[in-house]
């Protein structure tokens, strides 16, 4: 599928950005040309040799503050997105399998979940359980959980009940086996598409977070945190807040993309379009050789 | 011609070495009040290597009636001998046991559906065999030797079930109820959606079939499509089965009435303008 | 009226519909797809189809119905109803004459019903289109043609929706339908194989009873010779586009001139009734 998905120019796009995103997040703390916390006088400055972001209103150096920050923001959106994986699909499958009684709870649990608005939950457990970005980003992987429930689950219905899934259980398949051999690969694409949704909605809430100031401590850097700190000095450096914000952005952009392009080339239709799109290059290549200009 | 009286029912003494012996099965859905009787104190015995097609419009549970045999469905009462096991009473780890010896397989109406279309035909024949826990290496080269049987070719195996014809799939799909080996193979309108060249083909390979010795149920709404390979005759009508008998004599002289509208509803190359009455007063007798 | 070619008008005076060398090209990749079909049709008289899917037969029918698929066009040939050569029809003219000269049925009723309307609202609606009439006269007339097509309690039936009516009740329904304007011809494409044997009897013996009643020409299209051999005065067997075998029905079963229809009545003899059931008259 990784093929798949490479093979559309979207694709492409989405995974270049997101593996920059990667690497500033693995590497920003040693990229960073100063120390993020150091402050100076030189406060709110211009753009320069020493500063390429300029310097905020204690003078510390915006380029290396933002790199620094990255780990946080991105770490902190994996989290959302892999708490909600493993909360949400696991019950999704065997939801289907295990009988009534488990479906019947499973599926009143994530209504209750869905009714829960997770920002607030969010404020509300650091509230509770001390200043921290992993707990408030545990929490809120459970609360967006649902989304991974509910696709799973109605992958699976789909795959269950369908005469290939007899046959191999007439054959003797046992469950495990009918999982992995049918189910598995019908469910995966659509997990993939919600997974790389949750990603951009995980830099959302955690963008949204360090913007109010909670999760991290203050002199720590982040991406909504410095965004928050810009916008309190715009009538002395107006373009200041567009570098997070951008950044927020085009991250959430480019996980919106790769989910795009993953449900563009999974199942039966992204098999014909993929196949119309050989097609096409074969008749190119054959046509390569023919002297330009022929009529077709 | 045939001066002989014709017994309506036939064949229940050879239960002993029979590879499917149903007695007194009945089948209910819902619980209840809303409990409906699917099938009724059906009794049909099968021996090796015999084809017995069981005839019945929608919803007569011809369907219901495979479905229990292959433990898809619970009876709710009677015996069901599969190969010499009573399974009426088997839970899922019966069921599991029984069916990977492969004895029973069973054929789906849609060729199209009832392949995986994400698996190619290669990995799809060889699953009955995988899960027998045969070897991948022993698996492919026993569905390699299988191939001949049912006209398909070995380029055909890395393809995916959308980039088959309707017949060459149904093909796919009789094969892979064949690669294990089983004794009784059972087979919902198996050539319902196909044309006359596949039709005929696909009957041809179940002759064969026969003649190998495997017995085969051929389920059908459609006494014509049974009548060249059956040897016995069921027909089931409203979860009854209703007459029992050698293909040639339900068919030359059926006995119940429903049996009777089915002779005359099929249709043949040599119909007679009389068949319409006799049809319409069969109809009034069933209704009425 | 007008005083063209007496000659060839006397030969089909009676025919209500005539093709003749039909020819229907995909307009996509310019292929031909239907090489010249030819046949005539009296009032009261049917004409068989026969033919796997791809063979053509459903796009003849269309093209009579002028209902063609994008692309699709007729390249040569004539379709007269009533005398009148139908093929360059305008739209609007089409409208007219489909429905109260020419009608049809097709495989799988379902899907020709809206199922969130009460199925005798739907038939009503044809009636108060195609004939004008009020809305108590067109729900009168809609009872008496589900009665016409043989359908028990039929004012029980015009209440009823889609997804409460078996396949076969709603095959009569839309041939109810489609006779609620008094057509000359009505098509049945493929319009009893996705039903049990015993109702696709039922559905054939009520099309031969509306035609001998009313003197409605039908055309009736299917892959199964044995289907249309039941009805048939003349059969056309298409392959491939091609009309490989044409004659009156008794002519082609026991003489069949062409290989592909005798594997068609092969099929019957060796793996179907006919096995068991001989003719009892001529051989």
């Amino acid at each position: 599928m990784v093929r798949r998905v490479l093979a559309l120019p979207s694709g492409r796009i989405a995974v270049a950005v997101l593996a920059v995103i990667a690497l500033l997040a693995v590497f920003g703390p040693w990229l960073a040309p100063q120390d993020p916390l150091a402050t100076s006088g030189n406060t709110l400055g211009a753009a320069s040799g020493s500063h390429w972001l300029g310097t905020d209103y204690l003078g510390r150096d915006v380029l290396s503050r933002l790199l620094d920050g990255s780990r946080v923001s991105v770490l902190g959106s994996l989290e959302v997105a892999l708490t909600a994986l493993v909360v949400g699909v696991i019950p999704g499958i065997l939801s289907v399998y295990l009988g009534r009684a488990f479906e019947w709870i499973t599926l009143r649990l994530t209504d209750t979940l869905v009714a829960l608005p997770f920002l607030l939950f969010a404020v509300a457990v650091v509230a509770l359980l001390g200043n921290g970005i992993t707990q408030a980003m545990l929490v809120t992987g459970v609360l967006v959980s649902p989304l991974f429930y509910r696709v799973s689950r109605a992958a699976t219905l789909a795959v269950a009940r369908s005469p290939y899934v007899e046959a191999a259980l007439i054959s003797g398949a046992s469950l495990g086996w009918v999982v992995r051999r049918h189910v598995w690969v019908k469910v995966l694409p659509p997990i993939a598409v919600a997974l790389a949704q949750t990603v951009g909605v995980g830099f959302v809430i955690v963008s949204s977070l360090t913007f109010l100031g909670i999760g991290v401590q203050p002199p720590a850097p982040t991406w909504g945190g410095l965004l928050a700190s810009d916008l309190g000095y715009l009538s002395q450096r107006p373009w200041a807040p567009l570098t997070p914000a951008l950044l927020i952005v085009v991250t959430v952009w480019a996980c919106n993309l790769l989910a795009d392009a993953i449900r563009d080339v999974s199942g039966e239709a992204g098999r014909a379009l993929l196949n119309s799109r050989k097609a096409r290059a074969n008749q190119i290549d054959e046509a390569g050789p023919a002297p330009a200009g022929g009529a077709s | 011609m045939s001066a002989d009286a014709i017994p309506c029912t036939r064949g229940g003494g050879m239960s002993t070495d029979a590879v499917l012996t149903l007695e007194g099965l009945s089948v209910h859905y819902g619980a209840r009040r809303r409990r409906r009787r699917v099938l009724h104190d059906v009794n049909l015995s099968i021996a090796p290597g015999e084809t017995v097609g069981v005839i019945g419009e929608t919803g007569s549970g011809k369907s219901t009636l495979a479905r229990t045999v292959l433990g898809l469905v619970r009876a709710s009462g009677g015996s069901i001998v599969v190969d010499g096991e009573e399974v009426a009473g088997y839970g899922p780890r019966q069921w599991r046991a029984l069916r990977r010896r492969g004895v029973v397989q069973y054929v789906f109406q849609d060729p199209l559906r009832s392949l995986d279309p994400d698996l190619t035909v290669a990995d799809s024949l060889a699953e009955p065999l995988l899960v027998q826990g045969v070897p991948r290496a022993e698996a492919a080269t026993r569905v390699r030797a299988f191939l001949d049987r049912v006209r398909l070719t070995e380029d055909l195996l890395d393809r995916l079930p959308g980039e088959l014809s309707g017949g060459q799939r149904q093909r796919v799909a009789v094969a892979r109820a064949l690669v294990t080996e089983p004794r009784l193979v059972i087979l919902d309108e198996p050539v319902s959606a196909l044309d006359s060249a596949n039709r005929v083909q696909v009957l041809q390979i179940l002759k064969e079939l026969r003649d190998d010795g495997v017995a085969l149920v051929f389920i059908s709404h459609d006494l014509g499509s049974v009548a060249g390979v059956a040897d016995r005759i069921a027909v089931l009508y409203r979860g009854e089965l209703v007459e029992t008998g050698a293909a040639r004599d339900v068919i030359a002289a059926p006995q119940h009435p429903y049996t009777r509208l089915l002779v005359r509803s099929a249709p043949t190359l040599h119909s007679a303008p009389a068949d319409r009455a006799e049809r319409d007063a069969l109809r009034a007798l069933l209704h009425a | 009226m007008s005083t063209v070619s007496t000659l060839a008008e006397s030969t089909v005076a009676q025919a209500v519909l005539s093709v003749r060398d039909l020819r229907i090209s995909d307009q996509a990749n310019g292929r031909e797809i239907v090489h010249g079909v030819s046949f005539d049709l009296a009032p009261g008289r049917t004409v068989g189809i026969v033919g796997e899917s791809g063979s053509g037969k459903t796009l003849t029918c269309r093209a009579a119905l002028g209902i063609l698929p994008v692309h699709f066009e007729v390249t040569g040939g004539a379709i007269e109803l009533d005398g009148r050569d139908i093929t360059g029809l305008a739209p609007a003219e089409w409208t007219a004459q489909r429905g109260s000269t020419i009608s049809a049925v097709f495989q799988d009723p379902a899907s020709y019903l809206n199922p969130s309307l009460r199925v005798g609202a739907q038939v009503a609606e044809v009636i108060r289109v195609k004939k004008r009439a009020g809305r108590r006269a067109a729900r009168r007339q809609t009872i008496e043609l589900l009665r016409a097509v043989h359908l028990r309690d039929p004012e029980l039936v015009y209440g009823q929706y889609a997804y409460e009516l078996s396949g076969g009740m709603l095959q009569r329904v839309l041939i109810a339908a489609a006779i609620a304007a008094g057509p000359r011809v009505l098509i049945a494409d493929e319009a009893t194989t996705a039903l049990d044997v015993t109702v696709q009897a039922e559905i054939l013996d009520l099309l031969a009873d509306l035609r001998d009643r009313t003197g409605l020409a039908l055309v009736l299209v299917s892959h199964d010779l044995a289907v249309v051999a039941q009805l048939c005065d003349e059969v056309l067997v298409l392959r491939q586009g091609e009309v490989v075998e044409q004659g009156p029905t008794r002519e082609v079963l026991h003489h069949p001139r062409h290989e592909y229809t005798r594997l068609l009545i092969a099929e019957h003899e060796q793996y179907g009734l006919d096995r068991f059931l001989a003719p009892e008259e001529d051989v």
